[in-house]
């Protein structure tokens, strides 16, 4: 098991925005967590990468307790994240972009002589080309298309080599053909990169497309969790999202 | 305008030898008061850079560079005249102080973003100006300190000015070293989003202090230039004032480029002499400055010519402030 929570607990004011959260996850797994608005899918993220601090239970990532680390240390030990809204460096072009987060991985961010232009080249091409920004990496990365900009987002999370990468609605505002792309690519560095992925997403084709397992939150809680195809066929999962205004859920419950 | 352009971005290294070879014939070919200017518009330049090591590459907007600068001034000052200290401990001294108080200010600051970011270095500044305003027996109040023994040597004019412009080119070429590392390109990913960084195993507030600590040594030295070329020291090097000079210096010249604050100080210095020597308003003819700066160019002289010029020079355009994604 790469990752688990033990009753893990948040509530902001009033508001329980995650509660007794058990998570477990197997190394190389490929898990998605739906829910509806407001269900505490981002919270969930920023609970177990640090981001904000919990307030009981426990995260523990490869048998080690992280729950009350910073952020860079969590993300130093192999959690990578990308976020709902973008979060790029968007003044630096492409290549620095992910350069920056090499060097970090490298752990050459300290060295204060070395010129950065002729270091850590090769392995900062490597991951522009396997998220397929190399032909662009001169682009300044505020100036790069929406698609290309959640691309280069989610190489600067490769790029400090995570081993669990949590992936905060990766096709969110991307045309159809722009989304089927990137789930491909995801796919595909998964498996290349042998990552275990967690990812939220409310499009529901990337979801059973590609997931092994489906955690299914509402209102802070677990509702369900299992193979995407018990997912489907559960009746409290379909109540949940009978209001769904997408209708995607009805629709899939079609097929 | 095209060709002159390529001509000139691809002379660089022949443009700077030039700026060096006329920096070192300036005692030669000026009259003394040129010289003093020259060397004033050199230590800003420095001032200037260190200030933008933090503001344009790390993005801490600092409103109290002149509190580090005063401790420089002060350090040398006070271990020459009061501890007779040797002229090169007193120089060298004066950017680990400030290092030091530096690190301490910053420790706090770095705890804080944006807008109490800048009000807590403006009023740690104060804080030192406070110090130095009042405590006579030690810093001089008010009359701050006057007749600073430095060697003969440096009485000469030229002597010292030398000195400076060997310092200043020593200092510019270390900030310029720092700023093209990995941890200058870091300072840079700072800038454009903190919150980020920390998620690709950035200790932020370390990185953020780091900054500060080098941006104030530097000023420090600056300060400590100043200090033995004026041969005196006053209160007014840590004043709000001071700090708003160099702030300009940096929005003048433009802070996203290495040479922003060099050009900025020469701009500077040089309008601040003409105008005050026609006008009892100085002040007035900054003010507008500062608001067609902000309005019409916010990217200084430097970003402007960059901005127009690029897209001549690559064929590409950056992107300029106003219009940058998220």
């Amino acid at each position: 098991m790469i990752l688990e929570t033990q009753k893990l607990a948040k509530s902001f004011g009033g508001l329980t925005a995650v509660h007794d959260v058990n998570l477990h996850i197997q190394e190389g797994e490929l898990v998605s967590i739906i829910g509806p608005n407001g269900a505490g899918k981002t919270t969930l993220f920023n609970l177990l990468t640090g981001h904000i601090s919990v307030d009981s239970g426990r995260v523990i990532f490869k048998e080690k307790d992280i729950t009350q680390l910073p952020p860079h240390a969590i993300s130093r030990m192999g959690i990578g994240r990308s976020f709902q809204r973008l979060n790029i460096f968007p003044r630096l072009s492409a290549f620095e972009n992910i350069q920056v987060a090499v060097f970090s991985q490298q752990r050459k961010s300290r060295n204060i002589f070395a010129r950065a232009s002729k270091l850590a080249r090769h392995e900062t091409e490597a991951i522009l080309e396997s998220v397929g920004l190399l032909d662009k990496k001169n682009v300044t990365g505020g100036l790069l298309a929406h698609g290309d900009q959640k691309r280069l987002e989610m190489g600067i999370a490769l790029a400090v080599e995570p081993s669990l990468l949590l992936l905060d609605e990766p096709t969110q505002g991307m045309s159809p053909k722009e989304s089927g792309e990137l789930t491909q690519l995801i796919q595909k560095l998964v498996r290349e990169r042998g990552l275990t992925l967690i990812f939220v997403e409310h499009d529901m084709n990337v979801v059973f497309g590609i997931s092994d397992s489906i955690i299914v939150l509402h209102q802070g809680k677990i509702l369900f969790e299992g193979k995407p195809d018990k997912v489907r066929k559960n009746e409290e999962v379909q109540r949940v999202y009978l209001g769904d205004e997408r209708g995607t859920w009805s629709s899939l419950l079609r097929k | 305008m095209n060709r002159l352009v390529t001509t000139l971005n691809s002379h660089r290294f022949l443009l700077l030898l030039v700026l060096l070879l006329f920096l070192f014939i300036v005692p030669f070919v000026m009259k003394e008061s040129w010289v003093s200017l020259v060397n004033e518009m050199l230590v800003m330049a420095l001032a200037g850079c260190a200030l933008n090591l933090m503001l344009g590459y790390t993005g801490m907007i600092s409103f109290g560079p002149a509190g580090l600068y005063a401790v420089g001034a002060y350090t040398t000052a006070i271990l020459l005249t009061r501890y007779r200290f040797p002229f090169a401990i007193a120089v060298i001294s004066a950017p680990v102080l400030a290092g030091i108080i530096g690190g301490l200010i910053g420790w706090f600051c770095v705890r804080r973003s944006a807008v109490y970011f800048a009000l807590l270095t403006l009023a740690f500044a104060q804080i030192i100006w406070t110090i130095i305003f009042e405590w006579y027996g030690f810093t001089g109040g008010d009359n701050g300190i006057v007749s600073i023994p430095i060697p003969e040597f440096f009485f000469t004019i030229s002597h010292c000015y030398y000195l400076t412009l060997t310092v200043v080119g020593i200092s510019l070429l270390l900030l310029w070293t720092i700023v093209q590392s990995p941890f200058g390109k870091t300072l840079q990913a700072i800038r454009e989003n903190p919150g980020r960084t920390e998620f690709i195993a950035i200790h932020l507030r370390r990185y953020q202090l780091s900054a500060f600590v080098l941006s104030s040594a530097f000023l420090g030295i600056a300060g400590s230039l100043f200090c033995i070329f004026s041969g005196s020291v006053f209160p007014d090097y840590a004043h709000w004032v001071k700090s708003t000079d160099m702030l300009v210096i940096c929005l003048l010249g433009g802070f996203y480029n290495f040479g922003g604050p060099i050009v900025g100080s020469a701009v500077y210095i040089f309008l601040s002499k003409i105008i005050s020597k026609e006008t009892m308003f100085w002040m007035f003819f900054l003010g507008v400055i500062i608001v067609f700066l902000v309005l019409f160019m916010r990217n200084g002289i430097v970003g402007f010519l960059s901005e127009k010029l690029a897209p001549a020079l690559h064929g590409t355009s950056r992107p300029s402030s106003d219009e940058e994604a998220q």
